[in-house]
């Protein structure tokens, strides 16, 4: 079987998944007993003229499936509205979502530079207070209730010596961000590509040539980056050490000396067989960060996707909820197919 | 460490004594597998890592039971009312201050000492039976899964893709907020009810509501926690699967449930057993996460997430002693089970198992 | 310093006194405890004996493959190399140690499937060991050059195979590749640790034959690691016989199969069935190796030997010379002489 036929049995696997999950948040959703539309409108301008109007607008009279396939179809014509904030869902998701793909970036370089060397050097330094020390480092780092390390690194690196700030999100010129947006007009294919991917602000800025925003966005995100990559560069550094010792001690390692291949090339074979494992871990860590990090997103005042779905629960806003769900999901489902593929491309085995 | 050796030593044979007398013979029969305990036992012992977080778990276990009972100041009292200058105290120590709390105050102007004895009741209460319910349902499905095969492995596996699709806060969200109006409901009508969980979390029966909300969040946790449980199950189920140890027990007749109890699941447990431990941990933490995004228990509570959340608004200026202290109970609570997970690790491990085997026969024969 | 190395016309490697110990964590392994022997140039010498008596580890030693726990004590390792200067391998430097393991001494290890490594094609591990000994080569030469190779171990369509990942291979196949990427440059001497195991009878009298055809092109020395006796009479030169960690008896060939000296190789040799007598029941050794921790003082053979006396407890008997070339350490030899 070709890498083609593989990636395409992959995708056909996840089409169950993305409509359970959207099954399963409007079942939620239909669940609650409370009248959503109250929640939406407010007491004070609750009137029983617009109550019918947003009723009869999200088909709220209409049998549960009638409702589910209005709310999917709106969700992939990419009509659905945010009723309390009257705009297009999509334009708010991917405003925030940008914001979302930076922090994951900037956690996701601060878990790979803290947890690979560490877990490269416990390897080397197997069985020595190194290695301990690593081992130490994992344990306490999953066993910190995040919450606390955020307003501790806030308090020293903040509130002490100012080395960042916690307001708003640098973002690139109006100028560039308007001739992004006309790209899609111009460029047929890839116009629409880069407009994408411009939602992102730092990507926007390298689009243009505005490097200091990047500068800045590390700047402005650095803190809750590092903060995930001490939560869990521990464990990833185990994961790196764990594996590359078991790689070491295989028998075509010491076959590759006997061969009298070079130090370096004898590594080469250690580390690619070492990688599978890590580049799981790796992978699932950055769904994770993508999906939103609830917590850091609010401690640091971070307006990514993550609080949008936090506030669009608390006040029963169903339509960002369902957009927001199948987003988390369609991450999911892709770092997933990303994480098979990369696996698929290392270990020919996995092919079959 | 000898002491916990002997100690553990005493436990195995004293249930082994248990059962022989239940059924005469047990001993006989089962004398390897009480050999492998007595191996596992030693192994524990030599493991320092394994012996802290024990010592660690076994605190907080005594903690949370005797907690409540101790804590010298109710939770329900607010000083605040008296002197609004109790409000977030500073720690008094010894010897430059005495008569104030040790430690300091929370929002309420409650000693944070006493409160925190609440919370770990509280905190200990939820990790262990988000556990103990969400594994097993995990295990159970993975074990169907993964010896059934076909549609059925299919169908629940995809139905374990979508909850770990799903985002697990979502859930947990969308529960807290939907749930506990009827669960209160329930515990409004039920007083055996109310007085068995206010009992178990150690908070009076007035607080139903209260105990509404932890409830729902418990839950929603149950309902997040099992799809790795089904994952891990069903990949070590389909390795054993074809082994001739299985396919004799399917020849003798035996029935499929009784095969997955009795000769499946005692050889995939060791990897579920040190997932538990990790999971508590995380569980631990999760909840307290759950409230400090303000969707646990609201006051008089003295859960510890929501009291650090509380404070997370006159950091670092008048509530950092209160940040520092809880954040620092929740890390011990936590890091205990994750040390025990680790050394749970190697003791189960069986690579590791034959090196101390020899390591307790030499130290026999001196 | 020491002044410059000599080794007898012919002889391509020399052992003296080898000694390999295992430091575990339940004691001191003494795997290969004074091991001593030679191999000439084109020769084949057989190293026989139960599993676990330690043959592996003396080939491995040869070049300094122990990894720890375990560890090279004491000897010398004499071999020389193509250019004729003769290096002792358990005192050179690295890199030149590095130059010799796989082209001047080539290794097949026992376990295929765990010998390659399973990310990479058969042709990228013979690409691999040339380019490390000749420098930067084109992958098209190699290339050539690994077809060729897999076609002279008898590997049906090699220019499909080349490109093959170990797992799309047979077990035999992987075998027969494994001796093709060790035949990769030529070596002057190869260290063939049960090469034949996994391979059918017609395939193993093929490859026996290719090895013995490369040992006259090349004059290669070659050390056969194998417990299958039949191979060694068809095969081998000469004979060592190995028990516990230690060299029992040696010789040419037909001297240790038609006048075997030491107990061990007699009831070896009579646990081979023959073909030509009917066969009642097949024979065995009773008893088991004895640990290498804290071996006995004595012969190492003597719980399982039928002639035991009290001295063997506790001596070591010497090495008696019977006839010329062949050797055994046994003390019914000292009583009898």
């Amino acid at each position: 079987m070709g890498l083609g036929t593989f990636i395409a049995r992959r995708i056909l696997t996840f089409i169950p998944t993305l409509i359970g999950v959207l099954l399963i948040t409007y079942l939620i959703a239909y669940a609650i007993p409370t009248d959503p539309v109250r929640a939406w409108v407010g007491e004070k301008l609750m009137n029983p003229q617009t109550l019918e109007q947003i009723k009869a607008k999200y088909k709220f009279n209409a049998p549960w499936y009638e409702q589910f396939a209005f709310l999917v179809q709106q969700l992939l014509t990419g009509q659905l509205e945010d009723p309390i904030r009257h705009r297009n869902v999509f334009d708010e998701i991917s405003n925030r979502f940008g914001v979302t793909v930076e922090v994951a970036i900037v956690g996701f370089l601060f878990l790979v530079a803290i947890g690979i060397p560490l877990g490269l050097l416990a390897a080397i330094y197997k069985d020595t207070p190194i290695d301990f020390a690593v081992r130490i480092m994992a344990l306490v780092g999953s066993s910190l209730p995040s919450f606390v390390l955020y307003y501790f690194l806030i308090l020293l690196l903040f509130t002490q010596f100012r080395t960042t700030y916690l307001a708003g999100i640098p973002e690139p010129s109006l100028t560039c961000r308007l001739s992004i947006a006309s790209w899609p007009e111009s460029i047929p294919v890839l116009g629409h590509i880069g407009a994408a991917l411009g939602k992102v602000p730092m990507f926007a800025g390298i689009m243009c040539g505005e490097f200091d925003v990047v500068g800045e966005t590390f700047k402005r995100l650095y803190l809750p980056g590092l903060a995930l990559g001490l939560l869990n560069g521990g464990f990833i550094a185990r994961i790196v050490r764990n594996s590359l010792l078991d790689a070491l001690s295989a028998e075509f390692i010491t076959y590759a000396k006997a061969r009298g291949l070079r130090k370096l090339s004898v590594w080469k074979h250690a580390l690619k067989n070492a990688m599978v494992p890590v580049v799981t871990v790796l992978g699932l860590n950055f769904g994770g960060l993508l999906s939103g990090a609830i917590i850091a997103e609010t401690v640091f005042n971070i307006p990514g996707i993550g609080r949008y779905m936090y506030e669009a629960i608390l006040r029963l806003n169903f339509p960002v909820i369902i957009a927001c769900t199948f987003l988390v999901a369609l991450v999911y489902v892709t770092i997933n197919l990303v994480v098979d593929i990369l696996y698929a491309i290392i270990d020919p085995r996995i092919r079959y | 460490m000898d002491f916990i050796y002997i100690l553990l030593k005493k436990i195995i044979w004293k249930y082994a004594g248990l059962r022989e007398k239940i059924s005469p013979g047990w001993i006989q029969k089962n004398s390897s597998r009480i050999r492998e305990w007595e191996l596992m036992a030693y192994a524990y012992s030599r493991s320092p890592i394994g012996v802290l977080g024990g010592l660690i778990v076994f605190v907080t276990f005594i903690l949370a039971v005797i907690g409540p009972m101790i804590s010298w100041e109710p939770y329900w009292e607010y000083k605040i009312i008296i002197n609004e200058s109790y409000r977030y105290m500073p720690p008094c120590l010894p010897p430059s201050c005495t008569g104030s709390p040790l430690l300091g105050t929370d929002e309420w102007g409650r000693d944070i000492i006493a409160m925190s004895l609440y919370g770990i009741r509280i905190s200990f209460v939820i990790s262990i039976v988000v556990v103990v319910l969400g594994a097993p349902l995990g295990i159970i499905l993975g074990l169907i899964a993964g010896y059934k095969g076909g549609v059925v492995d299919e169908a629940i596996m995809r139905i374990t893709d979508i909850f770990l699709a799903f985002p697990g806060l979502v859930l947990a969200i969308a529960f807290a907020s939907v749930l506990p109006q009827r669960i209160r409901g329930a515990l409004e009508s039920n007083s055996i009810l109310r007085a068995f969980f206010a009992g178990l979390f150690g908070l009076r029966e007035a607080e139903y509501a209260q105990i509404a909300a932890l409830l729902s969040i418990w839950l929603a946790m149950v309902l997040v926690w099992w799809p790795g449980y089904a994952r891990i199950v069903r990949g070590s189920v389909l390795s054993i699967r074809e082994m001739p140890f299985i396919e004799a027990a399917k020849l003798s007749g035996l029935s499929t449930w009784s095969i997955l109890f009795r000769h499946v699941l005692p050889n995939v447990i060791s990897p579920v057993l040190v997932m538990m431990t990790f999971d508590i941990a995380t569980a631990t933490l999760f909840a307290a996460s759950l409230s400090f995004l303000g969707l646990g228990p609201q006051e008089p509570v003295p859960e510890l997430g929501f009291l650090i959340s509380k404070a997370g608004y006159y950091f670092p200026e008048r509530s950092s002693h209160v940040v520092a202290f809880l954040g620092i109970i929740l890390l011990v609570m936590a890091l205990g089970w994750n040390l025990l997970g680790d050394a749970l690790r190697d003791i189960l491990d069986p690579r590791t198992r034959r090196a101390i085997e020899y390591r307790m026969e030499k130290e026999k024969k001196k | 310093m020491e002044g410059k190395l000599e080794l007898p016309e012919g002889v391509v490697l020399k052992v003296e006194d080898l000694v390999v110990k295992f430091y575990t964590y339940s004691g001191v392994v003494h795997a290969v405890s004074k091991v001593s022997f030679y191999v000439k140039e084109g020769e084949t010498v057989a190293l026989v004996g139960e599993t676990g008596c330690g043959k592996s580890v003396t080939t491995r030693a040869l070049t300094r493959l122990i990894e720890s726990p375990g560890r090279i004590e004491e000897g010398r390792v004499l071999f020389r190399r193509r250019n004729g200067e003769v290096v002792d391998l358990l005192k050179v430097d690295f890199e030149t140690l590095r130059q010799i393991r796989g082209n001047e001494i080539a290794y097949i290890f026992q376990d295929p499937t765990s010998a390659l490594d399973p990310l990479y094609t058969i042709g990228f591990h013979i690409h691999e060991t040339i380019e490390a000994h000749v420098g930067k080569i084109p992958k098209k030469e190699t290339l050539r050059r690994g077809i060729e190779l897999l076609r002279q171990v008898l590997i049906p369509s090699p220019e499909v195979r080349v490109k093959n990942y170990p797992h799309e291979m047979s077990g035999g196949m992987r075998q027969r590749s494994v001796i093709a990427i060790s035949l990769s440059n030529n070596p002057r001497l190869l260290i063939a640790d049960e090469p034949t195991t996994n391979l059918d009878v017609t395939v193993q009298a093929q490859i026996l034959d290719l090895l013995e055809k490369l040992q006259e092109q090349y004059k290669m020395g070659m050390i056969l690691i194998t417990h299958n006796l039949g191979i060694v009479a068809e095969v081998a030169d000469r004979v060592y016989v190995m028990y516990a960690g230690k060299i029992v008896e040696e010789g040419k060939t037909e001297q240790i199969f038609y006048n075997p000296q030491h107990p061990y190789t007699k009831l070896l040799l009579r646990a081979v069935p023959d073909p030509t007598k009917k066969i009642e029941k097949l024979e065995s050794i009773p008893g088991v190796i004895p640990s290498l921790i804290n071996p006995p003082p004595g012969c190492r053979f003597t719980d399982r030997c039928p002639y035991a006396m009290d001295k063997c407890r506790r001596e070591e008997p010497p090495l008696i010379e019977v006839e010329p070339g062949h050797k055994a350490t046994c003390w019914l030899l000292v009583k009898r002489g």
